[in-house]
């Protein structure tokens, strides 16, 4: 070893200062593109000219659905109607970006649906399909690349700085939307304010709703061992002490059966019934975060209780969704948290548990007060995502919009038979009853991701078991009126989008080692504290400034 | 005749008599042999525990795998279904042929490119070859970003096209290092020899490097195809889901743990977590086939250049 420091630079030191040199400078050229935010402001959505809500006259529900947003149900699929005159492009191309939901689709020349769908279209739809894990690299990579898509999906977490990429790259939709101007696209105007609201930024309409039943529900019960306990259903529990007495009921450990059992606790039906407020709490323009209020406290300690008496099954706040959904399938634990959605379909609750077996039936779970009054639930599910268009010129535009309300074709039309289930004959045909039956080849063939570039409201729709259709229309009916809105889900906040999550993450860590017994409600309190201290309340500010807008 | 004493002297070391063997070829006590048996036999079952338990599972229904936690060792009622809903369509068979293909073709490309570098790298009259050398190690130390990469191929005019998967990848210097690090090793006379009968470098590369280096080139190939096999984020990046290979297809059944709610709405009701594990059997079948035909090439040439003389 040389005792005497060398006076010029190694060969070593050398290398690494050229590296971080070189690094400067790509990151300034490559990131100048990314957007380093110096003058985003919290927008508010409430200044938009909202789209003029006008319902269609379609097919008439065997069960209606309501106003405030109940959807409708139907045992059968009803006798289709057109909903789309004209073809909405003339020999055009239109391009997207989207998620992928499971595997990929037969490819263009060898899928009679895509054919069809194009041949109704008028022209071709190019669509890159991303699966959702990967959205965020891929988009943000075409973003840097330049060439934006006509339709992009914005899934909520791809763009950080979501306000300043609309107002840059994103077309205005408010002079071909707001108001009475979307009666030119009859399928968009059918869909419901409550979806719209979340399309707005920056006072702008800035994209199109992709709609679901706006609630997440709370959860999923196993009817027969409830019943096997002598509880007809969980509205007829009083309150938490009779929840507690239900959840030791149906703990019995040598049967390896538990009351609960679900990833991080499924606090949601807790906090259903302890009332925690949707994420923010709004009194008069005064913001409270969820985890500040004295429910949210009640909450976890009433988590923790039941977690200390064994209700819980030990470790289950660690398992994968594919093990909680295994335990409840097979009845090892009789409540967990999923979502509504999680009950219908060829692979949900309302099949699997009988199919695993034939005594078992679930059902949602439908939350009481824990002081016996009502609970209140959460509108957390409002949208699956909203899609962008590309700054163009009106007729441009036009087109796009015309694309997207054939994509947004009504339940009951023949668009939506055609886009849902495929081409009539390779892909499906209809049974005495008019349901479309699908073959072997739909699954790839309908794989390609139309309705996460354009939807309609949705509907409650299994034709296999009418009893599925009335439970699940009976869940919404009895969730949707108690749930409350996030009145922060349609602002921005620029603090939130850069360090919400991570400033956020101690406070939920507080609370799960409180539930496992391993932490304190003092230490809950000063996760609490530090938020406030290290950005939450610079969050809280940037919105109350928006709301006061 | 062997001696008592001479014996208890090899046993010391300093002298061994002919009729004495060592201690690894006695033929083994019974007590001893019965625990290598047993030692054996438990390794390979924990071995082979898991393999069986994802084939099995593959094998079976929802309620099934519900009811045993989620791995089932013995289905009661087997069904291919998941296999069926794989191989459906076309999908998969298709990705299958663009995996072979690439993999192929890009394993052929890159041991050209590999061998011929590292070649030129053991010239010692090369003009520049440190310099060459060094901008290839440079790449081991720096990658240039998902964008920077995505940009490059982007001007290149290969975004969505098989190119894509292969050029951006076709020289490891990790591999190019392995190679020349082989190539200096050998006999250098051997090729003065050669060059003084009037063979060019050509000829020599391909009449005497070659054959010598087989090892190596199993080795450094056997890196390649795996790496071209496996590639998906590329695939991810480049190519629209028509032209994505087998990695990205099965990728997707395995992703197929997304919410339910947003699943197809097709009435076919396979169990998510029996296509997984079929997708895991899939994708070992081809290094299962390849492999044994390489194994001795690679227990020899993994410790290529790591030994010298």
């Amino acid at each position: 070893m040389n005792a005497v420091p060398s006076a010029g630079p190694s060969r070593r030191n050398f290398l690494s200062v050229a590296g971080i040199g070189a690094l400067a400078l790509f990151s300034g050229g490559v990131l100048a593109g990314c957007g380093q935010r110096t003058t985003s402001v919290a927008s508010n959505a409430s200044e938009a000219l909202l789209p003029t809500h006008m319902p269609l006259q379609a097919a008439a529900a065997d069960i209606p659905g309501t106003a405030q947003g109940v959807p409708s149900a139907f045992y059968k699929y009803p006798a289709p109607f057109r909903s789309v005159q004209t073809a909405p492009l003339k020999g055009g191309k239109i391009t997207a970006i989207t998620n992928l939901f499971g595997t990929a689709p037969n490819a263009r020349a060898d899928n009679p649906a895509w054919q069809a769908i194009e041949a109704r279209l008028g022209g071709q739809v190019d669509i890159t399909s991303v699966s959702s894990d990967d959205y965020a690299t891929k988009f943000n990579t075409i973003i840097a690349g330049g060439e934006l898509p006509d339709l992009m999906l914005n899934d909520g977490a791809a763009v950080p700085n979501i306000v300043e990429f609309l107002q840059a790259k994103c077309a205005d939709l408010t002079p071909l939307l707001g108001g009475d101007k979307i009666k030119d696209y009859p399928n968009l105007a059918a869909i419901p304010e409550v979806f719209w609201k979340q399309t707005v930024q920056a006072g702008k309409l800035y994209s199109l709703p992709i709609p679901r039943n706006l609630t997440g529900g709370s959860g999923f019960v196993n009817q027969t061992l409830l019943e096997n306990v002598g509880i007809k259903s969980t509205e007829d529990i009083k309150d938490k002490d009779d929840f507690y007495r239900v959840a030791k009921e149906l703990t019995n450990p040598s049967k390896n059966q538990w009351a609960l059992g679900s990833t991080k606790f499924g606090l949601t039906m807790l906090h259903h019934m302890f009332r925690t407020p949707n994420v923010w709490k709004n009194d008069g323009g005064k913001l409270t975060r969820a985890f500040e209020t004295d429910e949210y406290m009640a909450a976890i300690e009433f988590a923790a209780k039941l977690y200390k008496d064994g209700l819980y099954v030990p470790g289950s706040e660690g398992w994968t969704k594919s093990q909680m959904v295994n335990s409840f399938i097979s009845g090892k634990v009789a409540m967990i948290y999923d979502g509504l959605p999680a009950y219908i379909g060829p692979t949900g609750y309302g099949r699997s548990i009988p199919a695993a077996n034939k005594a078992n039936k679930a059902v949602p779970f439908i939350p009481v007060g824990h002081d016996g009054g009502k609970a209140q639930t959460w509108l957390d599910n409002i949208t699956f995502g909203t899609v962008m268009l590309k700054k163009a010129d009106e007729t441009k535009l036009k087109e796009v919009l015309a694309v997207a309300n054939f994509l947004a074709a009504p339940f009951g039309s023949e668009e939506y038979l055609l886009l849902n289930y495929g081409a009539e004959g390779a892909d499906y045909t209809l049974d005495a009853s008019g349901n479309p039956v699908v073959t072997d080849r739909a699954l790839l063939d309908n794989a390609v991701p139309w309705k996460y570039l354009a939807a309609p409201q949705q509907v409650v729709y299994d034709p296999s078991d009418k009893d599925i259709v009335d439970v699940m229309h009976n869940a919404y009916s009895k969730l949707i009126p108690l749930g409350v809105e996030d009145p922060c889900g349609t602002l921005f906040s620029p603090t939130n989008a850069s360090k919400g999550a991570k400033l956020g993450q101690p406070v939920s860590d507080a609370a799960t080692a409180v539930i496992a017994g391993r932490g304190t409600m003092d230490a809950l309190k000063t996760a609490v504290a530090d938020w406030k201290k290290n950005g939450g309340d610079t969050i809280r500010g940037e919105y109350e400034s928006a709301l006061a807008k | 005749m062997a001696n008592p004493s001479s014996t208890l002297v090899a046993g010391l070391g300093r002298l061994k008599p002919k009729d004495t063997r060592p201690v690894w070829m006695e033929k083994p006590k019974p007590a001893v042999q019965v625990a290598k048996t047993i030692a054996l036999v438990i390794i390979c079952f924990l071995a082979l525990y898991p393999l069986l338990a994802v084939l099995a599972t593959s094998l079976s229904s929802q309620s099934e795998i519900a009811n045993n936690n989620g791995l089932v060792l013995f289905p009661k009622e087997p069904t291919f279904a998941a296999y069926q809903t794989i191989f459906a369509g076309g999908v998969v068979t298709d990705a299958l042929i663009r995996s072979l293909l690439i993999t192929t073709v890009g394993t052929a490309l890159s041991l050209v490119v590999t061998v011929a570098m590292a070649y030129g790298l053991t010239r010692r009259d090369l003009v520049g070859g440190r310099f060459f050398l060094m901008t290839a190690l440079f790449t081991m130390l720096f990658s240039p970003g998902i964008i920077p990469s995505f940009l490059m191929v982007k001007e290149l005019g290969l975004l969505d096209s098989y190119a894509a998967l292969v050029l951006p990848t076709l020289m490891s210097a990790f591999n190019l290092v392995v190679v020349r690090s082989f190539f200096m090793n050998l006999p250098q006379e051997l090729f003065e020899a050669a060059k003084i009968d009037g063979a060019g470098d050509f000829r020599i590369l391909v009449q005497m490097v070659l054959p010598l280096s087989r090892g190596v080139l199993a080795v450094v190939g056997l890196f390649y195809a795996v790496g071209y096999w496996n590639a998906f984020f590329n695939a991810m990046l480049y190519l629209n889901d028509d032209k994505w290979p087998l990695s990205m297809i099965l990728r997707q059944y395995v992703l197929l743990g997304q919410p339910m709610g947003d699943s197809a709405v097709a009435e076919i009701a396979v169990p998510s977590q029996a296509i997984q594990m079929a997708v895991v059997v899939i994708s070992l079948i081809p290094i299962v086939i390849v492999f044994p035909f390489l194994q001795r090439y690679f227990t020899k040439g993994v410790l290529t250049g790591a030994i010298k003389g």
